[in-house]
């Protein structure tokens, strides 16, 4: 048994191409650089409800800003309350030392209205950044919410167009959505291998191999690989022993792994992460084939299940389903803290875990700052503790 | 032979030693933490022995527990506090529901279902309100010790009004509130009522009986009324209240080996001690 929770899971750096994506910070950065200087448009985004097609075909890179630092936390609070969840702080803190080579580098950024904290933030980001804000409908399930919604992806469609004196055609979104749809359908495939008795992936190995970019075409020939390559691969210490975990909740952005540490350093094995930086925004693809592309794009994005949605029943389905495929045994939920729609609909995914899937559940409140591993780490093995004495008792 | 648990909490450190029946408690100790918590733990556990005429070859297994369970080097493992406690309450109050631990500086709910299994838990998050190190800062502030808040809470009129959120603010305010001429009764009876309600909101509505009541805070007079008044239902408070996780980490260590011997293994890993664990 481990000690502490930094203690890091043994890295499986030798086998390409999970090693591959160790480097993908630098690689986006030469991606974007190269792209920008080619006369190609940079478009910042924060949030998965933001359809990278639209920018693609508009002729931009969509590049993720959301921040993961730590270091970035403390500067932003020069400015925003201390009270807010780390990832608006540190994305806002980047902006303020200017450490974000993608943002400074950004024609566009796209943000969006999901939390109150994060489109307050946006009116300050956007003094300093050219900003373009999709408003979300809130309540999903009326029969006005997807017009509102398509109507919002339409404006997108416009402000693009305007901003960059160029036009979206029919042509070049079909070419935008097939790229999006293989990158979809690869992130996806990869992430099935984690559904085996023995993954041959840690969930931090399968956190890790995802760009700042999506889309990049060196990105899908290693995913294209990656299946080949890492079939029946074996990990040490061996899977089969540890505590398969189902985690869901907040996105863990770039530099923000630290609760994925902790879980797989102290016997658990992440074998499916129901969030931003899993597989939730990659769960459903787009009818390339469609007669109305803007309107099938719009669908998409519309099917995302965010706690920003009310009511937002769609997640239950998705995670009760995902608890089966990728046999679970326990649901650990990060909630950053005072993010309030994750923090109040965790009453209802205990319920989800505890009464339907007959899972253990347990709730993560915590931020960037590594000030309480210690009690993270306690609260971790207690509940391998817990899920390893029910299996005793059952056999 | 016998078998040990040690609790490295975060203000004391227990020490519970069992016979090789795997039930009966021998001998137990309790000193307070410090910075060498190692040789602190080391000592007590010795005293204890020395108390009971053990000798160290004749404890089997050791198992470490607590906030500071990997400073026991000399542990045969380590189990964390909470799988601990619902072991040795167990022990105690065969079917408990409900167990509120308020220790030092950490207060936790740990939840059992009808067969005794550990179903989830809460502990409460970066701050000691609602711990016994608050009530020792209160105590302090009313210039008496923390045993005494208990009799003098018995006389109060009217409850003083305590946040049970932070236990650097509730100080600031009680100083206030004595200015205001509120009276130590009154206040002392307040704070009990803050630690109390915070344990119910940890509680999340959802309680079953019957509710045990452990952990140091438990010795302190009037602190399981305040509990039981604020939960509305009878609160029983463990036979050794400060022990009984130090006590399950002994009955752990006791239950791995008479494991062991029935399936005639070696106890080695980690994991043939969880295996145990219900």
């Amino acid at each position: 048994m481990s000690c502490c929770g930094n203690k890091k899971i043994e890295k499986t750096s030798s086998a390409e191409p999970v090693a591959y994506f160790q480097g993908q910070v630098g690689r986006s950065l030469d991606y974007v650089t190269r792209a920008k200087s080619q006369g190609k448009k940079v478009v910042g985004m924060m949030c998965e409800y933001t359809p990278r097609e639209l920018i693609m075909a508009a002729g931009g890179v969509p590049v993720c800003l959301c921040g993961g630092s730590a270091d970035m936390v403390e500067p932003a609070e020069q400015a925003l309350p201390s009270n807010l969840c780390p990832l608006i702080k540190s994305t806002y803190g980047y902006s303020l030392q200017k450490a974000n080579p993608f943002l400074e580098m950004a024609d566009l950024v796209v943000a969006e209205t999901t939390c109150d904290g994060k489109k307050k933030m946006y009116e300050l980001l956007g003094k300093k950044y050219p900003m373009h804000v999709l408003e979300l409908p809130q309540k999903p399930d009326d029969d006005d919410a997807f017009e509102h919604w398509l109507a919002e992806v339409r404006k997108l469609k416009e402000a693009l167009e305007a901003r960059f004196a160029t036009t979206i055609t029919d042509a070049k979104l079909r070419e935008a959505v097939v790229v999006m749809n293989r990158d979809r359908r690869l992130k996806r495939e990869l992430a099935q291998l984690m559904k085996s008795d023995n993954p041959p992936l840690t969930g931090r190995d399968l956190l890790d191999m995802r760009s700042l970019v999506a889309g990049m075409p060196d990105d899908h020939e290693q995913y294209e690989r990656a299946s080949g390559v890492l079939y029946g691969r074996v990990i040490t210490p061996s899977p089969g022993s540890r505590v398969r975990v189902l985690l869901t909740g907040v996105p863990l952005p770039h530099g923000a792994e630290r609760v994925m540490d902790i879980i797989e350093g102290n016997g658990g094995l992440v074998v499916c992460q129901e969030s931003c930086s899993g597989i939730k925004p990659v769960m459903e693809d787009i009818d390339a084939g469609a007669m109305d592309l803007m309107r099938a794009i719009a669908l998409k994005y519309f099917h995302l299940p965010c706690s920003v949605m009310t009511p937002n029943e769609h997640r239950a389905w998705q995670l009760e389903a995902m608890a089966r495929e990728y046999r679970a045994d326990c649901v650990i939920e990060l909630v950053w803290r005072t993010c309030l729609t994750y923090d109040i609909e965790a009453q209802s995914i205990k319920l989800l875990a505890e009464e339907t899937m007959g899972l253990p559940y347990l709730k993560l409140e915590t931020d960037y700052s590594p000030s309480d591993t210690a009690r993270i780490v306690l609260r971790v093995q207690s509940l391998f503790e817990t899920v390893k004495g029910r299996c005793h008792v059952q056999r | 032979m016998y078998y040990a648990g040690v609790d490295v909490g975060s203000r004391t450190i227990k020490v519970a030693v069992i016979d090789e029946t795997g039930r009966q408690g021998i001998a137990s100790g309790i000193c307070d933490q410090g910075v060498r918590q190692a040789a602190l733990a080391h000592n007590l556990f010795d005293q204890v022995l020395t108390r009971a005429k053990i000798s160290r070859q004749d404890i089997l297994r050791i198992v470490a527990t607590g906030y500071g369970r990997n400073a026991v080097e000399w542990a045969d493992t380590t189990v964390t506090e909470i799988t601990c406690q619902a072991y040795g309450v167990r022990q105690q109050v065969a079917d408990v529901r409900t167990i509120i631990d308020i220790g030092g500086q950490d207060s936790k709910v740990i939840r059992l279902d009808e067969r005794g299994i550990v179903y989830d838990f809460v502990m409460n998050d970066r701050c000691a309100a609602g711990t016994g190190r608050f009530l020792e800062i209160v105590a302090q502030r009313l210039e008496m010790g923390i045993n005494d808040l208990g009799g003098i809470a018995e006389t109060a009129v009217r409850p003083s009004i305590i946040s049970s959120m932070c236990a650097v603010f509730a100080e600031t305010e009680i100083v206030g509130l004595l200015a205001n001429e509120e009276s130590p009764a009154d206040l002392a009876a307040g704070v009990q009522r803050a630690v109390a309600k915070r344990m119910v909101s940890m509680l999340g509505g959802r309680i079953n009986g019957p509710v045990v009541f452990t952990g140091g805070v438990a010795l302190i007079p009037g602190m399981s009324r305040a509990l039981s008044d604020a939960l509305d239902r009878t609160i029983v408070i463990a036979d050794t209240p400060q022990t009984t996780a130090a006590l399950g980490a002994a009955m752990i260590a006791g239950a791995a080996t008479e494991r062991a011997e029935r399936s005639n293994r070696p106890v080695s890993a980690g994991a043939h001690y969880l295996e145990g664990i219900r």
